[in-house]
């Protein structure tokens, strides 16, 4: 499903040849959603905000509910253009925070590698995951704030057994230090780019798109 | 720019240089008005060039966004707007998208004020009906982005807010564009509606956080200027999308509202969850009510085990609702309602009782905190009361059979009770559901007590395992007194005095009617036994006598014809002797007690029989009470301290009242002297005669069967040879073979009227009707043949007749004849 929704993004206006299309209309070639979950302060917002803003605020207050940012990058020619939806961490906003899952591409699974706590409860948050979101989903695992080596409590071999046992990709962060935060976002897009294409292989094959009728107007009336 | 624009303006097409002309030099200066009028005049005249319009105005809108020409991004939004609205409906379809990924590029942007410009001109678009359907379109983005919008934590409050409410603004947008269309992606479907609802529920809360925090004068004057604030504007969006709510959506839309409630742990606070359930209430169509009391009582059985704060939140919730939906709230299942609120209160007494919310007592099960189950105990019988008050009487009689039917009568009912609660848990059952039923019975008011009372209700109630304790006696006694009362007179009664003249009290009688009388008839006896047992109990305190007192006036208001009054006038004398005698041992302060309560009583009823020699008798007794015993009156007896002495015996002459007298002064106004003579003794029912005398009664049966057997044989056998010992013996034995059959036999065809649903049983009722049906059709076969024909030729026409008229015995019972 979600594929097939990017892939109406993406020709949303058929007809127009494809360089104007990345000229005017659509200033992009692929739209994915991105969901960063997991344990309050873990710090996907600090995640999101390097990626997107290049800045590391300090003293980030707790986010209310859902955060959105956008940035479009180019991968291999290709303008990406990402949806980011940064999610409370808190308990309470749960219901709302888990209505974002089920239309996600990807799913950013945050913990703290300085807290234990943040780790043990990520099979928690598998279930949530398994329960709400889409099956086709791309999960990553991500443990952030390696810059405090000093406190580590979760030890990256440990991480890795764990992320290849659900099979996610996996990943550590620093969004103070900058570490490996364009390479996590990247390498997502990346994966999401290829995912998408085997998609619309298969779907270009087996079903028209809808709107296609369109094209004639626009080939009718020439200026 | 102008200069390349200038150079090849003529090659370029003319919609383009028509929208070029509309921008400025200068983005102060705004739209160029006189050239929009242009353009719009232009997309007008050739409506096939609009979504051509559309997208070079969106093209050159997000090149402007992304050059952060903000001036020149508001002109374009502007003269999208201005399109959109000019230009008619069917032509603007594809324009749309071009409107629709601008709204979205704005909505994409970080700075706030082209997210609200953004939002601003999709709730202009969203306030088009458009007639022309859209598949393809999808609001997926707006729905997500609009409520992150509304949970906006902007550094700026001002600016936060002013997102939030663009926010809010947004989802009433998407709302009302897409409610409509069945076309289009619904809205209703949990993926939205579990992002539209705690978005605005969200706003709605901390609407509730800043009001009560006072702003400054200035600020307040300041906000007066401003329409609206953010949790008005929420409570008027969520009443918008609550009204077009179907039936089939209320559950999608309540859903998410409970799920906010608990993870916000909104329960135990009740305002907002007790406003926000106000507001749904009373913005759904009021046919639908009842499904949103259901899913609260879903929700409150789904939240069986968590801590009793959250419970008495839900069902505090419910009794508003309750309250707002009223005839509406129960909906078709009745029965299920209140079943669930009963077994709330059995889970509240067994976790008051077991102290843990697992049977087991795991680790994980939290410290009850006893008050607050009684709490929530409080506020579950007051919502029955709350449920029950919307009903029918029909109902609502129905409804006082089931809690009755769940009470834990020893010997009537089985123990409901669980074997580990015990005695203690039972008698707490039974003072919970009693309590209910009291609040059921309030305000109760049925003409015909006779169906709305049937024995199988009174027996139980009227049963002595609920005497023995006193708050439960006092308990059937008070729904007694509500059940009896359909004229409000009760709180004339509430203390018990001695009322010199009773006009003062303005009671309002009606006549007996008959089916009252046939009430009585049946069931008086029991009345009084109750009555006079209850006189009997030590236990009994003023609140007791005070109901007494109130019950033996209103049945004499409501139920009395000649035969009961002179029936009440033998129980108050029987009283008196009671109190006299002390054969039960009652100590002296239930002694004058009743005293004081025959006293009272007679004074009431002498003075409604309007017998002018009969008051004077009480009176005079009255009086000189009042000189020498002051303590038999129940002005002395029912106060704070009363004074009674250390013994009451040895009283006599003036100060009792004499049945000798009573019946002869009523004799003369024409009433039964005969009865009023005998003094009352408390009569059984039948079913306590039957178990009581049962031995006796099988004796005699045994040895009727015995003689029939016999006698006809005499002749031929010895009655020597015929009956021993042995035989006698077989034959009880066999009797009681048979009586317990007999039993087994009844209990399971009670059993059966009430496990079985309603059509099993009328199911079986009907083949009995059926085969009835057949027998009859036998019987009218053999005795009744048709005429022989007159003359043996028949006319057609007369044929005719006959096959339309049919004779009385083919006439087929209807079938309501079943029930």
């Amino acid at each position: 499903m979600n594929a097939w929704s990017n892939e109406r993004e993406i020709i949303i206006n058929p007809g127009i040849s494809p360089v104007f299309v990345r000229m005017s209309m659509e200033d992009y070639d692929h739209l994915f959603k991105i969901v960063l979950i997991g344990n309050a302060g873990v710090g996907k917002t600090c995640l999101v905000r390097r990626f997107t803003q290049g800045l590391f605020p300090p003293g980030q207050g707790a986010t209310i509910g859902v955060d959105f940012m956008i940035k479009t990058v180019e991968i291999n020619g290709e303008k990406v253009k990402l949806q980011i939806w940064d999610t409370a961490g808190q308990e309470r906003f749960r219901s709302i925070t888990q209505s974002y899952y089920r239309s996600a591409n990807a799913l950013i699974l945050t913990y703290d590698i300085t807290c234990e706590d943040s780790f043990r409860c990520l099979p928690e948050w598998l279930r949530e995951i398994e329960q709400y979101a889409n099956s086709k989903v791309v999960t990553v695992l991500v443990g952030n704030k390696i810059d405090l080596t000093e406190r580590r409590e979760v030890l990256r071999e440990r991480a890795e057994e764990f992320a290849e046992a659900q099979s996610m990709l996996y990943l550590e962060t620093s969004a103070k230090e900058s570490d490996n935060v364009e390479k996590l976002f990247l390498d997502l897009a990346c994966k999401l780019i290829r995912e998408a294409k085997q998609n619309s292989l298969v779907n270009s094959v087996s079903s028209p798109m809808p709107g296609e009728g369109k094209t004639i107007s626009y080939l009718n009336c020439c200026s | 720019m102008t200069g390349v624009c200038g150079c090849c303006g003529a090659l370029r097409p003319r919609y383009k240089r028509l929208v070029d002309n509309i921008f400025p030099e200068d983005p102060e200066d705004g739209l160029v008005k006189a050239n929009m009028e242009k353009l719009t005049f232009y997309a007008l005249s050739a409506p096939e060039k609009l979504d051509r319009i559309g997208a070079y105005l969106s093209e050159r809108l997000s090149r402007d966004v992304a050059r952060h020409r903000y001036g020149y991004v508001c002109i374009a939004m502007e003269a999208l707007d201005q399109l959109l609205m000019a230009c008619h409906c069917q032509s603007i379809n594809l324009f749309v998208e071009s409107f629709l990924k601008m709204v979205r590029k704005l909505l994409e942007a970080d700075k706030p004020d082209l997210q609200i410009l953004g939002t601003n001109s999709f709730v202009k678009f969203a306030n088009i009906e458009e007639d022309t359907p859209s598949y393809h379109r999808s609001y997926d983005f707006f729905v997500s982005r609009f409520s992150e919008m509304c949970h906006s934590s902007y550094e700026d409050p001002d600016i936060r807010t002013k997102i939030r409410m663009a926010g809010i603004k947004g989802l009433q947008g998407v709302v009302r564009k897409t409610v409509n269309d069945e076309l289009q992606a619904n809205i209703w479907d949990p993926q939205h509606m579990d992002k539209i609802v705690p978005s605005l529920l969200f706003n709605l809360q901390q609407g509730e956080g800043t009001e009560s925090r006072s702003p400054s004068p200035l600020q307040a004057s300041e906000k007066e200027k401003e329409k609206e604030s953010p949790a008005e504007l929420t409570e008027r969006c969520f009443r918008e999308l609550l009204g077009r709510a179907a039936y089939g959506n209320i559950k999608n839309a309540v859903n998410p509202v409970l799920m906010h409630l608990d993870n916000h742990s909104l329960w135990e606070g009740k305002s907002f969850a007790v406003r926000c359930f106000k507001i749904i209430m009373y913005s759904i169509q009021s046919q639908h009510s009842h499904l949103v009391i259901q899913q609260l009582l879903g929700h409150l059985d789904a939240n069986s085990k968590n801590s009793a704060t959250v419970r008495a939140g839900i069902v505090e919730v419910l009794l508003e609702a309750a309250a707002i939906a009223s005839s509406g709230s129960v909906g078709p299942t009745v029965l299920e309602v209140f079943n669930t609120l009963l077994r709330q209160l059995r889970l509240s007494v067994d976790y008051e009782l077991t102290g843990c919310y697992d049977s087991c007592g795991n680790i994980g099960s939290k410290v009850i905190k006893e008050h607050e189950e009684r709490q929530l105990q409080e506020a579950v019988i007051k919502t029955i009361g709350s449920f029950a008050n919307t009903l029918p009487t029909y109902q609502r009689s129905e409804v006082m059979l089931f809690i009755i039917g769940k009470i834990p009568v020893p010997g009537m009912h089985p123990t409901l009770a669980s074997a580990k609660s015990g005695f203690e848990g039972s008698r707490m059952i039974q003072v919970m559901l009693l309590k209910s039923l009291l609040q059921v019975t309030t305000g109760f008011q049925t003409t015909n007590m006779l169906t709305a009372l049937p024995s199988s209700f009174l027996d139980p109630l009227l049963s002595l395992t609920l005497m023995e304790d006193a708050e439960i006696r006092l308990l059937v006694l008070e729904i007694l007194v509500s059940l009896i009362d359909r004229h409000d007179n009760q709180p004339k009664f509430s203390s018990i005095s001695i009322i010199s003249d009773i006009s003062v009290l303005k009671l309002r009688v009606d006549k007996c009617s008959r089916q009252d009388n046939l009430f009585m008839k049946k069931h008086s006896q029991q009345l009084y036994r109750h009555i006079y047992m209850a006189c009997k109990e030590e236990n009994s305190g003023q609140r007791h006598f005070e109901t007494l007192y109130a019950l033996l006036a209103l049945i004499s208001m409501e139920l009395a014809n000649e035969e009961v009054v002179v029936d009440l006038i033998r129980l108050a004398l029987a009283m008196q002797d009671l109190a006299l005698s002390n054969e039960d041992m009652l100590p002296v302060y239930n002694r004058c007690a009743v005293h004081a309560l025959s006293a009272a009583y007679l004074n009431l009823i002498c003075q409604l029989t309007t017998v002018p020699s009969f008051c004077q008798h009480v009176h005079e007794v009255i009086e000189t009470r009042q000189k020498e015993v002051p303590f038999l009156l129940p002005e002395s007896v029912f106060i704070e301290n009363p004074s009674v002495p250390k013994s009451v015996d040895k009283l006599e002459g003036d100060v009792l009242f004499l049945q000798s007298k009573i019946t002869e002064v009523l004799g003369g106004s024409g009433y039964n002297t005969d009865r009023l003579a005998t003094p009352y003794v408390p009569q059984f029912t039948d079913e306590d005669r039957l178990s009581k005398r049962k031995s006796i009664g099988e004796t005699i049966s045994l040895q009727v069967e015995v003689e029939s057997r016999n006698s006809p044989e005499k002749e031929e056998r010895t009655p020597a040879e015929e009956i021993t010992f042995e035989t006698l013996k077989n034959a009880i034995v066999d009797s009681i073979g048979m009586e317990e059959q007999e039993r087994e036999r009844r209990r399971q065809v009670v059993e059966k009227f009430q496990k079985a649903p309603f059509e099993e049983i009328a199911a079986h009722c009907g083949a009995r009707a059926t085969s009835l049906q057949s027998k009859l059709n036998q019987i009218f076969e053999i005795t009744i043949r048709p005429p022989p024909s007159p003359s043996g030729t028949i006319t057609a026409g007369y044929g005719q007749m006959q096959s339309r008229s049919v004779p009385v015995y083919e006439m087929k019972f209807p079938d309501l004849c079943v029930y």
